[in-house]
């Protein structure tokens, strides 16, 4: 009994020296089971070490040693795999080896024995995926618990006299299976202990900053001005909770939310030397308001006390501005806002970049909607006035309709700002440009329109259907000797459960491989439209029976009216 | 009066330019074409002064029409066309005579004007190819759009330019050519062997001699082609006959 207390005795110092160590940053690839060579490395040198100190914290009895050398070894295996623990016990084995006795054949072997079975239970539960399990106390209780018996069982088999070692395992196997069981629990529990900290300081900083990227997310792409800025400062502000934010651009403050709000105004020029560093070098900097003084350039009664400058890049490391914390002089900066720090800045820069793109894309979209128009303009144009300057010949109130109907079409065309039209507008669209192109092939062309009703009202991009049409003629109709023939189909089809609305331009020419190069842009843009509105799966095809028929085929899915 | 034919694809540019024409009372218009198919069988056998010609057509543009008229009775070319940036641009580059569409009445007056102070025929080099990629062909009641190497065989008699088709071409054996002997021999692969016959080289299958210096080509569609003394030595050396 009274050898038990002792060995409690000393397996507290033993804890003590456990627990100290597990605040330095040794103790940091302890707490996961990674497998890394660093890891199982640390695990080797940790473990080696308490595993000697467990020999050294022993009492000595009847030339032999009671001690707790099995904790390190069984550990080590744990968290290091059969290698570690196999290692470890060996390290421990052969050091008790060294101090002899009659037992030190035994212990050595013992010793590496719980080293390997530690490894043995690691390599069950990684593979089970149960890694969670290695971590809690309980287990390294009972696996103490069997790691003592097997080494009581080895001392009696392996030490001899035999006499002399069952005597000494009826004095010291309680103490030891009972003091070594507790320490590898308490231990452990110092190790989860640690894991859970660390676990919850890096899960706040991950919420935090995911909740600051989720809140952001499409603001900044609206434009790098007061106006998105001030909604990302509000976010970043009430996230983080620091004393204030703040915003700038390479000029001047675009916005500015918390204490000293009354003075530091969105519009105002950048006062800071240290702002102006930051954007000048394109560095971090950090006025913790004790080692680098902060006094705010703007107001010396100003309450906020320091501060942390980020800068904000853009593409080939332009500085765009930067984003800026303040603490109050009563308050430090947290670690957390310390690091986030630089996380929103790369965050923001990207979003601003993102903002960038897409306004890029938008105007060349845009440009390229024009193009579409800037295609149909002259040989059109001048084709129509021509069959108009001659129609006043014969007929001039069909002349007058024709003019009508060129207005019409121009107009349509000048809507190049719609990103959507119905198809019923768009139809119109083609109506106005076909009369026009029907006066003037007179005898040469016809067209039918085969359109279900139910679609009229179904936005699609601007510009969808006329450059079929015109396509059509162009390179279709208008080389054939004989008459020409276009079809325009509209119907809604049902796949799979599900309904899309399949737009159809068929001509009689067929001649659509031979002029691929001609009419590709215009086709292609409107493929581009299409898919970018509706996904990959959808857009333009074009079918091809040579010398038949050219079919214009447009799919996509059928999806309720939007204003957009 | 000068003789002239209008020949464009769309009717009321056709009327629109005929109306403007007879207005000016110098033109007589003696055929009005919707294609150059027709346009090239009206100039054969019409001869006019001068030809008004739309660029964009069916099948055979304006221009294509220009290399498939016999330079030797190349009648005087005025251009229509409403736009087209390379043919403008080409005209330009040599002053060549074009009218825009819709057509000013004035601008008409200086073409005309113009076209009585030129002497002698207009050298259209620049615009032609070299090569032809389409021989237009009118059958019975049918117009055909034969390829050069599609034809073994073309003679020419007194009603016209006549081609015999390789036997790949089914329904077709043979047909009259719009294009003169001269055209098709300058720009396809056809050659001469006789002064009333071209033969495609590739469709050759025998060629017998005969006696004073004669022979006769017998294609792979056997038709039979008399090659004239004139042209023995050339078509021998061509395949090293001696």
């Amino acid at each position: 009994m009274e050898l038990i207390f002792s060995l409690l005795q000393q397996l507290s110092v033993y804890l003590v020296i456990a627990y100290l160590l597990s605040k330095t940053p040794l103790f940091m690839p302890l707490t996961t089971v990674s497998g890394h060579l660093s890891q199982r490395i640390a695990c080797y040198v940790v473990f080696s070490l308490f595993c000697i100190l467990g020999t050294y914290f022993g009492l000595s009895i009847e030339n032999a040693i009671a001690n707790t050398r099995a904790i390190g070894a069984v550990m080590g295996g744990l968290l290091g795999g059969p290698l570690v623990g196999f290692a470890v016990g060996l390290t421990g084995g052969l050091h008790r080896y060294s101090m002899g006795g009659f037992t030190d054949t035994a212990c050595a072997i013992s010793t590496t024995a719980e080293g390997l079975l530690g490894g043995l239970i690691h390599s069950y539960y990684v593979r089970r995926g149960l890694v969670d399990r290695i971590f809690q106390p309980s287990v390294a209780f009972v696996i103490l618990l069997l790691a003592e018996m097997m080494q009581m069982s080895i001392i009696l088999i392996v030490a001899k006299p035999f006499d002399l070692a069952l005597h000494l395992v009826q004095a010291i196997a309680l103490p030891m299976i009972v003091a070594n069981a507790f320490g590898a629990a308490l231990f452990m529990s110092i190790i989860q202990d640690r894991k859970a900290i660390y676990e919850k300081y890096s899960a706040a900083f991950s919420s935090k900053a995911l909740k600051i990227a989720e809140r952001s997310v499409g603001i900044l792409s609206q434009g790098f001005n007061q106006q998105s800025t001030k909604e990302i400062a509000q976010i970043i502000y009430e996230e983080t909770g620091v004393g204030a934010v703040s915003i700038t651009d390479r000029e001047k403050i675009l916005a500015f939310i918390g204490i000293g709000a009354d003075h530091h105004l969105p519009g105002t020029t950048i006062s800071s030397d240290f702002t102006k560093q930051a954007i000048e070098n394109c560095e971090l900097i950090y006025a913790d308001g004790y080692e680098i003084p902060y006094q705010c350039s703007l107001h010396n009664k100003c309450k906020l006390g320091s501060a942390l400058i980020i800068p904000l890049l853009g593409g080939e490391d332009k500085v765009l501005g930067t984003i800026k914390l303040y603490e109050p002089k009563q308050k430090l900066f947290s670690t957390i806002n310390l690091t986030l720090g630089e996380g929103l800045a790369k965050l923001l820069s990207n979003q601003i970049l993102t903002g960038r793109y897409i306004e890029q894309q938008r105007l060349l979209m845009q440009s390229e909607l024009r193009l579409l128009q800037a295609q149909v303009n002259p040989h059109f144009l001048f084709n129509a006035l021509n069959t108009i300057s001659a129609v006043i010949r014969r007929d001039p109130n069909k002349a007058r309709d024709l003019i009508q109907q060129l207005s019409l079409f121009f107009r349509c065309n000048l809507k190049n700002n719609i990103e959507s039209v119905t198809i019923k507008e768009e139809l119109a669209h083609i109506r106005a440009y076909l009369e026009v192109e029907l006066a003037r092939f007179s005898d040469r062309l016809q067209v039918e329109f085969l359109v279900d009703p139910n679609l009229l009202n179904l936005l699609v991009p601007t510009f969808t259907l006329q450059p079929l049409v015109e396509n059509a003629i162009k390179h279709g109709t208008a080389t054939l000797l004989e008459n020409g023939k276009i079809e325009i189909k509209g119907e809604l089809i049902t796949r799979k459960e599900q309904k899309f609305v399949l737009l159809q331009v068929i001509d009689n020419a067929g001649t659509y491989q031979l002029k691929e190069n001609d009419s590709g842009l215009g086709l292609q843009i409107v493929d581009k439209r299409l898919k970018n509105r509706f996904g990959e799966l959808y857009g333009l095809q074009m079918l091809c029976e040579p010398g038949i028929s050219t079919t214009a085929k447009l799919l996509f899915p059928l999806v309720e009216n939007r204003v957009i | 009066m000068l003789k002239a034919i209008v020949i464009d694809d769309e009717l009321y540019a056709r009327e629109e330019l005929i109306a403007l024409l007879k207005e000016t009372q110098q033109i007589e218009i003696v055929a009005s074409c919707h294609n150059a198919i027709e346009g090239l069988q009206k100039v054969n056998c019409l001869k006019p002064d001068v030809i008004f010609l739309d660029i964009q057509m069916p099948q055979i543009s304006g221009l294509e029409m220009l290399s498939m008229l016999d330079p030797d009775t190349m009648p005087k070319v005025v251009f229509v066309t409403a736009y087209d940036e390379y043919a403008l641009k080409a005209f330009e580059d040599n002053a060549f005579d074009y009218i825009l569409k819709p057509v000013e009445p004035s601008r008409l007056a200086i073409t005309l004007t113009r076209l009585k102070s030129i002497v002698g025929p207009t050298d259209f080099t620049p615009l032609l190819q070299k090569q032809l990629e389409l021989i237009p062909c009118a059958g019975y009641n049918r117009i055909l759009l034969l390829k050069p190497e599609e034809i073994e065989l073309a003679y020419s008699d007194q009603s016209g330019v006549h081609v015999i088709c390789s036997a790949d071409l089914k329904n077709v054996n043979s047909t009259t050519c719009s294009l003169s002997l001269k055209v098709l021999e300058e720009k396809t692969c056809l050659i001469r062997c006789h002064r009333q016959y071209l033969v495609n080289p590739t469709a050759i299958r025998e060629i017998k001699l005969l006696d004073n210096s004669l022979a006769e080509i017998i294609t792979c569609n056997g038709a039979i082609a008399p090659v004239s003394r004139r042209y023995l030595k050339a078509l021998k050396d061509r395949f090293s006959l001696s």
